[in-house]
């Protein structure tokens, strides 16, 4: 059993490295889809949704595999922390933009959505 | 501001503003061993304040700090500063030497770390106070904008 | 110069990329007319700023300028765009042959003047013999302060660093007294609540004179 535990250590300290640099790399062309995402999408809210593929998605790839690639626990803290953190603020950066259009009043390209629907139901 | 669509910005800035403020200290006190210092946490200390600011509305951030703390802070953090220079002074050494804050002998260290301690304190104080009257100054003209008029 | 390019092209294609995307950012920031998307991309012209910092091993800085112009900076200029308009004047077509002429003559200077700085990372440039070297040999002894950054800037050059407070206290103050104290937005927040506490209290009057 510490035989087992042991030979899979030594074959993760192996594999993490090519490990690491391709999920970084699977980051790195979500990215780029993002990017076209926004370059090509119609419609303003389409183009959000795009952008925060690249914040979110993108970012947490990266630094996942980043953390495979680090050469210590001290750096691996960090890099969760910064995880967490990307992990709370980036789809509420997202949603506030988006709720900031649709309370200006800028309509999907598919046809206008009532504003505060369920207030009119209530009242 | 206080309508129910804006519940997940208030949620999440209200859990991350602490946060930010420990990074503020965290970054001040970290200065002397990383990249860091007091202009860099005292910036991050007034982004803190003006997200509560951005999310929560001007006139309750004014309430949380007002603008004379802010303006006393600013001041206070460069008398701080320079209290340090007068205090080398008073001890018999120039202006602002480490040296001699607490005539120790001269390959002591004490000096170096309590002075730039206290000096990195000011600078944090000054720099936080500075920007938070310059962002009160720009906010505090305008009246509370509703969503209605965008 | 061709001895950085051997060692590693990678570093050198990363500059590239980040300085020509800082040129299309300040190209782009010239010629829009939109004020809010001229506020977002000088706050990206700051973070595109801070990364090429941090690349040519400058933390300290990148970390300065990535927490003032990307946040600070963006922020304030934003409470500006709202007391202002919305979008730039349209401007003549010949308004800008002045201004053009100018950028692209300091353009040529500074680029005829940056040919003769030493290689990145040189070791017999100036600052890498000069005084640098010897902050580097002597600071442990002298302070016992690891950051060099730090210990340079507080206790070397502590005037420095003391002219550099003053002068951000004295912008504060100088905002302050051009723009008001803020305290009309404070104002206004306290005549609602002594409207509101005041009304109120004469309801519960009345109901108590009633029942």
């Amino acid at each position: 059993m510490g035989d087992f535990i042991a030979s899979s250590l030594h074959w993760f300290e192996i594999v993490r490295y090519p490990l690491g640099g391709a999920v970084c790399l699977l980051g790195a062309l979500l990215c780029i889809v993002g990017t076209i995402g926004v370059l090509r999408f119609p419609d303003f809210y389409t183009r959000l949704h795009a952008a925060s593929i690249t914040d979110t998605s993108g970012a947490m790839l990266i630094l996942i595999g980043m953390g495979l690639l680090a050469p210590g626990w001290l750096i691996v803290l960090k890099l969760f922390t910064i995880f967490i953190f990307i992990l709370l603020t980036s789809p509420a950066a997202s949603h506030a933009v988006a709720n900031a259009a649709h309370t200006a009043g800028l309509q999907p390209l598919i046809g206008p959505v009532k504003k505060n629907q369920d207030e009119g139901n209530q009242a | 501001m206080s309508s129910s669509h804006h519940v997940i910005l208030r949620v999440v800035s209200k859990t991350l503003i602490p946060v930010i403020a420990l990074y503020a200290f965290y970054v001040q006190f970290h200065g002397d061993y990383g990249p860091g210092g007091g202009f860099q946490a005292g910036v991050i200390l007034a982004v803190a304040v003006i997200l509560y600011a951005l999310v929560f509305g001007v006139p309750s951030a004014m309430r949380a700090v007002p603008p004379a703390f802010t303006r006393t802070l600013a001041a206070f953090g460069v008398l701080l500063y320079s209290g340090v220079g007068f205090w080398a002074l008073i001890r018999g050494g120039n202006f602002l030497e480490y040296g001699a804050l607490f005539n120790e002998a001269p390959g002591g260290h004490k000096g170096q770390h309590i002075g730039i301690l206290l000096i990195e304190l000011g600078v944090l104080c000054g720099v936080s106070g500075a920007m938070l009257t310059i962002f009160y100054s720009f906010a505090g003209r305008v009246a509370e904008i509703r969503d209605e008029d965008w | 110069m061709s001895e950085v390019l051997d060692g590693s092209v990678g570093l050198a294609t990363v500059n590239i990329l980040l300085l020509s995307l800082l040129f299309v950012v300040g190209i782009a920031i010239a010629r829009l007319r939109s004020l809010f998307a001229i506020v977002m991309l000088s706050g990206l012209y700051s973070l595109l700023s801070a990364v090429w910092y941090v690349v040519v091993d400058a933390v300290d800085v990148a970390f300065t300028e990535a927490a003032v112009g990307a946040g600070m900076s963006t922020v304030v200029l934003l409470g500006a765009m709202l007391l202002t308009s919305r979008m730039a004047k349209p401007e003549k077509r010949l308004a800008r042959l002045g201004p053009l002429v100018v950028v692209l003559v300091t353009g040529a200077m500074l680029i005829y003047a940056t040919v003769d700085l030493p290689a990145f990372g040189d070791p017999n440039s100036p600052v890498n013999t000069g005084v640098g070297y010897e902050y580097l040999l002597v600071n442990w002894n002298d302070t016992g302060i690891a950051n060099v950054v730090t210990s340079v800037l507080g206790s070397y050059r502590g005037f420095d660093t003391l002219g550099e407070t003053t002068v951000v206290f004295v912008a504060g103050i100088a905002v302050a007294m051009l723009l008001g104290f803020g305290e009309r937005s404070l104002a206004e927040s306290i005549r609602k609540d002594d409207k509101t506490t005041k009304s109120s209290a004469k309801n519960t009057v009345k109901s108590e004179g009633k029942s």
